[in-house]
């Protein structure tokens, strides 16, 4: 009987996917604590530097800086997506950009044109698709972002919110709460609003007279563009935690779904070759009958 | 009993440092500004340089390219987007970076500072990856 051998030939095939997606699952939850690891190594970084806003804001200047002013009358603004390089990642990209288009289209409704900065390749193989125009293809970043990459697109951007032909900046990415909790979020990086660099200056009863130098302002003035380029940095480090997470979950789906596939398999290719077996013995059977 | 403080060299990528240090040498960006145990609150900008830690057991040498440095309650911390090990400095890539920079061009303040900047940065990074061969 062909079905018979036809099962077994789709049973080994799927036991074959299963070993391939069993070795992906694997690989990403090493890829994830690694990942996970690095985006915890930015943390004392970006805390100290909200440390060292609240104790410069406590100097009895009022802040104001280029990076925190509203430009209302710019119809411009951009927007940095972070996408992954690589698919097999579940819902992941799909999450992130449907929050893209869903933000590109609240921009176009109210008047704002979007530049788009699109990094990883999915992402741009998405709007190449849809044939929007991307104002900038960011690529070479890969699993373990480095600063020396992100820190260029973090000043380009300032530069150009500065000359006044930006409006705002945001970064659509995946966010990552917990392991069992990533969202899809939209964050804004420009103008620069006072609370997200922990400027609240809580513990006031402590507050110690410091040496300044050069004056404040001029410090402030340098550690504003830092701490932005410190939290596009942080985007990007959440975003490959989210992504191998994405990818553990998705891989983890697809092994126990093979697994599943397999039971079913074996079960029907039990069936068929029961079947065989009685069909043949009542050949037999019957032969025997039509001679006696 | 030596006397110590708490040392700490922060990158966005990593803690590159913490150890406790009885004299800490690093470049504000004025000049260079060395740090001993209990030292009054200050924030400091940094300049390009090497920066030294002195520890009981031993010293570590760092160049840093910018950051800030901030002295409270003891405790020092050094937060640069850059600060690199003698032993992971590329004395080839600063030659290059040296040559590169010389040949700059000046047209106004802002491409002078530039110039100064990279070359210093390059000939810091020379300076440490000599020493340490």
């Amino acid at each position: 009987m062909a079905n018979k051998r036809v099962l077994v030939k789709r049973r080994k095939s799927v036991r074959n996917i299963r070993k391939i997606t069993r070795t992906m699952q694997l690989i990403a939850t090493a890829r994830f604590q690694a990942a996970l690891n690095r985006a915890t190594a930015t943390k004392p970084y970006a805390e100290k530097l909200g440390e060292l806003v609240a104790d410069l804001s406590g100097a009895g200047d009022s802040v104001e800086h280029p990076l925190m002013q509203t430009h209302d009358d710019v119809k411009r603004s951009a927007l940095v997506t972070i996408t992954s390089n690589r698919g097999l990642c579940g819902g992941y990209n799909a999450n992130v950009l449907r929050t893209t288009i869903a933000h590109l289209d609240q921009q176009a409704t109210a008047g704002v044109e979007t530049d788009l900065h699109v990094a990883g390749r999915k992402g741009n193989a998405y709007f190449r698709f849809l044939g929007r125009s991307v104002a900038q293809q960011i690529t070479g970043i890969g699993d373990k972002p480095r600063f020396d990459d992100v820190e260029p697109i973090a000043n380009n951007l300032m530069d150009q919110f500065i000359r006044g032909e930006i409006a705002s900046v945001n970064v659509a990415y995946m966010q990552f709460h917990s392991v069992g909790k990533q969202r899809p979020t939209i964050v804004q990086l420009l103008p620069l609003a006072r609370e997200s660099l922990g400027a609240q200056g809580g513990k006031s009863e402590t507050r110690r007279e410091f040496e300044f130098s050069p004056e404040p302002a001029v410090l402030l003035g340098e550690l504003l563009p830092a701490a932005v380029r410190i939290r596009l940095f942080q985007c990007f480090t959440d975003a490959t935690v989210s992504e191998q997470i994405g990818r553990m979950v998705a891989m983890k789906a697809a092994t126990d779904a093979a697994g599943d596939m397999i039971t079913s398999l074996t079960r029907k290719y039990n069936r068929a070759r029961q079947t065989q077996i009685t069909l043949e013995l009542l050949d037999i059977v019957g032969g025997a009958n039509a001679l006696a | 009993m030596a006397k110590t403080f708490q040392c700490t060299v922060i990158t966005p990528e990593q803690k590159v440092l913490e150890c406790d240090a009885e004299f800490v040498a690093f470049p504000a960006h004025d000049g260079e500004m060395g740090v001993l145990t209990r030292r009054s609150p200050l924030v400091c900008k940094l300049g390009i340089g090497t920066m030294r830690v002195d520890t009981p057991q031993d010293e570590h040498l760092f160049f840093v390219d910018k950051g800030f440095a901030q002295v409270s309650d003891n405790h020092l911390t050094i937060l640069t987007e850059q600060a690199r090990k003698p032993d992971e400095v590329d004395a080839n890539a600063a030659q290059g970076a040296l040559v590169e920079a010389r040949a700059m061009k000046i047209t106004d303040d802002e491409s002078y500072t530039a110039r100064s900047n990279a070359i210093q940065r390059a000939q810091v990074q020379l300076k440490l990856a000599k020493s340490t061969r």
